[in-house]
């Protein structure tokens, strides 16, 4: 039961070279991967680090500073992984990846 | 019935059938030559575009246990209320990092449950049903909480008979639940996707009217924030301590910006592990659906930001906070706030959102723990050799038993002891995040050490929280603890603990070359985009691995 689906049919080939193409990639895109990289941390440290905006001051319109970052802050991480989903097709062209997914392998 | 109002009470029965038929209608909806296979009914053919996934995904998160507990919490405590604001947040980049990955293998080997994965990455039955087991337990309070959350409303609106006896007083709630129960089982997830774009719209028509028409009856959000921050640093008789903090302090009062923080990473990093997250995130057809949603699924944060704001507004109006201090229970602050600030058709509009939220995640909820005990438990150790028709049997037959499970727990268990499990569900559920994104990442990590790092981790979770007390409660009084001096989410440390246990004994079984089990999974999967799914039905899950 439940013996390994994709495992036994693979060719071990296109495992090495997918994985090196994968690897290099990223390699031959540093800007990009960085810039992924940066984009997801900053979403994820600019709202973990509090005291950046556990304050009252300076109040916009009526909204203490606390609560107007908490609600501007998602349309800013939208945008920012928005970006990264865009550069994260650059590092892997869809359709390439289509192909060399599981699909070929599988496929009864 | 005493004092139901009958515009209210009309809009929100008319919404509930007009939601029933479409939750039935569900099961023609893209409908597929085989529906007795677990791709069908508990994965809707894992076909969804962008925007189906995005009120799938939506209505799995927001859940109606949220619009409720959320603002409770901020009318009760202030601003730690609002790290609901920023962990939803976080969880975004945080689900961007292994989301995709994780939609990718297991679309290349046509797994339908995260244990699946565990199972095939790992070779270890015992660790997969490590992933079920938690699954199911901390998804079980989670949909019990959903109850609570339409009977808060079903409360505020005077529905229910005055008998003494629990079954026939919550009636209505029974009513709901049997409807929702049945056309799950006949719909599967055909039917929450379908309900979700009924709910969201509901609920974004009546948070946005509420965010722009309440603060105009009680004097502007100047006003509201202003009244918000007295009541807050008020010195409370019963406590000796201020009512809540407006903002998160650092200061001598205890440091609440680092529970703040804490709690916010650590549910962040719990909510995309619940099972019933991923069930939504596999239904999806292509890998760049994930990326696109989770860069869209914000909009909703935006949306719970200003759900946090109504409890502000509930202590701003008089005389909601009235009614919530008379009937002792701060859950009501919202339903409260919306009965004595709109006109009673617009509060049925609203009621029957809140009540329609419930289902639709209760749904998913319930499908999700029934395809983990088919495929982890029932297939794997009683069944190995079943076909994917009875698979399909069994979790439907699952979903209802774990219903009417959760349905129980909400009667029968006084309400508290849902919340404090639903705080253990989070705690519990990260457990497996050492073996699940650690997983999709490498296969470094001994299956055993993980196995001994999960035990760890719910042992300990499960201890700590049961013994936090305040002035109030003798135990379960929060899900943060003390640890050297800071206010901490316990499973923040529960998940520090897994860690380190797994890390160590992992070196140490590597060392004395203990079997490491096999791996079924090859590298370039985990970034795979299949146009289709591998196996077309009805050759399927259970016929091909079996064969």
């Amino acid at each position: 039961m439940n013996t390994p689906s994709a495992t036994p049919s693979a060719p071990r080939g296109p495992e090495n070279t997918a994985n090196s193409r994968t690897k290099n990639q990223v390699a031959a895109h540093p800007i990009t991967s960085a810039a992924i990289f940066v984009l997801v941390a900053a979403a994820i440290l600019c709202t973990l680090i509090v005291p950046i905006y556990a304050r009252i001051t300076p109040k916009i319109g009526d909204f203490p500073f606390f609560y107007f970052y908490l609600l501007i802050y998602m349309p800013a991480v939208s945008i920012a992984l928005g970006v990264a989903a865009l550069l994260q097709r650059r590092l892997a062209p869809p359709a390439d990846d289509g192909r060399s997914g599981g699909e070929a392998e599988v496929a009864p | 019935m005493t004092n139901v109002n009958a515009v209210v009470f009309t809009i929100v029965l008319v919404l509930f059938v007009i939601v029933t038929v479409v939750g039935f209608g569900a099961s023609r909806w893209r409908r597929p030559p085989v529906m007795a296979h677990l791709n069908e009914w508990g994965l809707a053919g894992r076909g969804f575009g962008t925007f189906i996934t995005w009120f799938l995904l939506g209505g799995d998160l927001y859940t109606a246990y949220t619009f409720i507990a959320v603002p409770a919490l901020v009318f009760g405590s202030g601003s730690i209320g609002f790290f609901a604001v920023s962990y939803s947040i976080m969880a975004f980049p945080v689900a961007f990092i292994f989301l995709p990955r994780l939609w990718s293998i297991c679309r290349v080997h046509n797994w339908v449950t995260p244990g699946d994965f565990i199972r095939g990455r790992y070779g270890s039955r015992g660790l997969a049903l490590a992933m079920a087991f938690t699954g199911i337990l901390s998804l079980m309070p989670y949909i019990a909480l959903q109850l609570v959350g339409i009977n808060a409303v079903l409360t505020v609106m005077g529905v229910g008979t005055s008998s003494t006896n629990t079954y026939v007083k919550d009636l209505p709630l029974f009513i709901a639940f049997v409807v929702l129960a049945i056309f799950t089982y006949v719909s599967g997830l055909r039917a929450p996707a379908a309900i979700a774009f009924i709910k969201d719209t509901l609920i974004y028509v009546f948070v946005l009217v509420a965010v722009f028409y309440i603060p105009t009856r009680l004097g502007g959000w100047g006003h509201i924030f202003g009244v918000a921050q007295t009541h807050l640093a008020a010195i409370n008789p019963a406590t000796k301590a201020p009512n809540g903090t407006f903002i998160p302090t650092s200061k001598s009062i205890g440091s609440t910006q680092f529970d703040f923080a804490s709690l916010a990473l650590g549910s962040a990093m719990a909510l995309f592990l619940y099972p019933h997250v991923i069930t939504g995130t596999l239904a999806a057809k292509r890998r760049r659906i994930i990326n696109r949603n989770l860069a869209l699924l914000p909009a909703y944060s935006v949306l719970l930001c200003l759900i946090a704001l109504f409890g502000y507004m509930a202590i701003a109006d008089p005389v909601t906070a009235a009614n919530v201090k008379k009937a002792g229970n701060t859950q009501l602050a919202v339903p409260y706030l919306f009965q004595h600030m709109f006109p009673s058709w617009f509060t049925g509009i609203a009621f029957a959102g809140i009540v329609i939220g419930a289902l639709v995640p209760a749904a998913i909820m319930a499908i999700a723990a029934a395809n983990l005990f088919t495929r982890n438990i029932f297939k794997e150790f009683f069944k190995p050799d079943a076909s994917p028709a009875l698979e399909t049997r069994m979790s439907q037959w699952a979903s209802l038993v774990v219903k009417f499970g959760a349905l129980l727990f909400a009667v029968e268990l006084p309400h508290t002891f849902a919340i404090n499990l639903q705080l253990l569900g989070g705690v519990w559920i990260m457990q497996v995040g050492p073996m699940l994104v650690g997983g999709l990442y490498t296969r470094w990590f001994h299956r055993w050490a993980l196995l001994t790092g999960w035990a760890a981790g719910m042992i300990y979770g499960t201890i700590a929280a049961y013994n936090v007390k305040n002035a109030t409660a003798s135990h379960w009084a929060s899900s943060s603890d003390i640890v050297f001096g800071h206010s901490v989410y316990i499973g923040f440390t529960a998940i520090i603990i897994n860690i380190v246990i797994a890390v160590v004994l992992t070196l140490i079984l590597r060392a004395t070359k203990v079997p490491e089990g096999t791996d079924e999974t090859l590298p370039h999967q985990y970034t795979a985009d299949p146009e289709q799914a591998p196996a077309p039905v009805p050759a399927g899950v259970g016929a091909r691995l079996d064969g």
